[in-house]
């Protein structure tokens, strides 16, 4: 078998995204969704709700009490705050352990890095509109999970990729591509796939490295966007660094220049003082 | 030895020979050791933006967050703790960028470009850097010796 074959058979391992988690993006389809309504769908799953009511606790709400019930949660919680954590809890499971090593990343930095990408995405929603806030978060969490199955492989390969990256000035992708014969971004894509996400979804997460996503689809431009800022505030980027090519002349349509791009760097140091304690970074 | 960790946007300043600072992950952003070897101060910032005009109110929670608020404080705050002007050694690292032909994120070279304004204005050298590029850097000091640790992620340590 391939090392290619090895890597696209691994899919058929991966765990299914967990099925209230699935359910919780069906319900989010409608834009207008209520928490109370997400509430409803994974009270049926102990971790994903053990996790929400962990998130809901953090100091950084500063609740007069412990909440300890999904209803509770609700009371004291807004929509929109609330269904960011029923998206993080539901994902959280997949970002556990040592799971970004070949690509130096530390414990939990992946996670980190999701996690300010997804608060990004949300961010830049007020500058390329018509995206729905919440698939940008969605997406933003999930765009790196073929980093997590590509890990291992990008290990065995390590001292090749770096060494093409730093003699070609080529992007961290190309090389990861060029010697797995496939890419995280691509792995992601199939991953996304087998979990039924939207075609769009899909597409974001395969495209978020190409140099012209920003001239693509407002998801895919809006999730490779806020990857790119992230990265380039070199949080949880581990090897790859900022070896990542996007061409900014996309930018134009959304009437985004330097100013715009840098009020959502300073915002998202802002979001992040919070996210760290709610969603355990 | 005790380990102080500079987040984004941050600032340490120490006399503690028995301290550590150090800063993970610069990308865009740039980090400033500065030393002073008599006084044995020394002190670390981690700024991410050129000009505190952009959002002035950030600018007064988060003075380290640009260029032209947490340099200055930098340096004040290591007088403070007897560091003098004419001894301190100045290191800056990170300012990478993007690959990207149309320029437009370039705020790594904008944060260099405005440190090297500040600092030809004040007559302060820079006795290293490692700048730009497409990599991701950490940077470490030692307060009690001076000793300055960069890191490239995937391509090992050297001391500066």
């Amino acid at each position: 078998m391939s090392r290619l074959e090895e890597i696209i058979a691994l899919i058929q391992h991966i765990p299914p995204f967990p099925k209230v988690a699935i359910q919780v993006m069906e319900r989010l389809k409608d834009p207008d969704v209520r928490a109370a309504q997400l509430a409803e769908v994974i009270q049926y799953d102990l971790s994903i709700t053990a996790n929400v009511i962990k998130m809901c606790n953090a100091a950084y709400f500063g609740l007069p009490r412990k909440v300890s019930s999904l209803d509770d949660a609700l009371v004291v919680l807004g929509n929109e705050t609330l269904k960011d954590i029923i998206i993080a809890g539901s994902s959280a499971g997949f970002y556990k352990g040592e799971i970004g090593a070949g690509y130096m990343l530390e414990q939990g930095e992946l996670w980190k890095h999701s996690v300010a990408v997804a608060i990004m995405a949300r961010l830049l929603v007020r500058h390329i509109k018509d995206v729905d806030p919440d698939s940008a978060f969605t997406v933003g969490l999930l765009h790196d999970i073929g980093k997590r199955f590509l890990s291992s492989f990008v290990a065995d390969d390590f001292a090749r990729i770096v060494e093409k990256v730093d003699r070609e000035k080529c992007s961290f992708v190309t090389a990861e591509k060029n010697y797995l014969g496939i890419n995280h971004a691509d792995l992601g894509a199939m991953i996304l796939e087998k979990w039924q996400f939207s075609p769009e979804q899909v597409e974001a997460v395969r495209r978020h490295h190409d140099s012209d996503a920003l001239e693509r689809d407002e998801l895919t431009a809006l999730v490779a966007l806020s990857n790119g800022l992230v990265i380039s505030m070199g949080i949880g980027v581990g090897v790859g660094g900022l070896a990542t090519e996007l061409h900014g002349k996309g930018l134009k349509r959304f009437a985004i220049g330097s100013m715009e791009l840098q009020l959502c760097m300073a915002d998202l140091v802002m979001e992040m003082e919070g996210a760290g304690e709610i969603f355990d970074l | 030895m005790g380990k102080t960790i500079i987040g984004i946007s941050d600032m340490k300043v120490s006399r503690d020979p028995e301290e550590l600072l150090i800063t993970f992950s610069l990308g865009s952003c740039i980090g400033i050791v500065i030393w002073d070897p008599l006084a044995k101060v020394g002190g670390l910032l981690h700024y991410m933006l050129p000009q505190a005009k952009l959002d002035e109110e950030k600018a007064r929670k988060k003075p380290y967050m640009f260029a032209n608020t947490g340099i200055p404080l930098l340096f004040k705050e290591a007088y403070r703790l007897g560091a003098k002007k004419n001894h301190l050694q100045v290191k800056a690292f990170g300012g990478s960028q993007l690959l990207d032909s149309s320029n437009i994120f370039n705020i790594g070279q904008r944060n260099y470009q405005i440190m090297r304004r500040m600092f030809e204005k004040n007559n302060i050298k820079i006795a290293a850097e490692d700048i730009g590029g497409n990599v991701n850097r950490t940077v470490s000091l030692e307060i009690g010796t001076g000793r300055t640790v960069l890191k490239v992620s995937g391509r090992g340590e050297v001391e500066v």
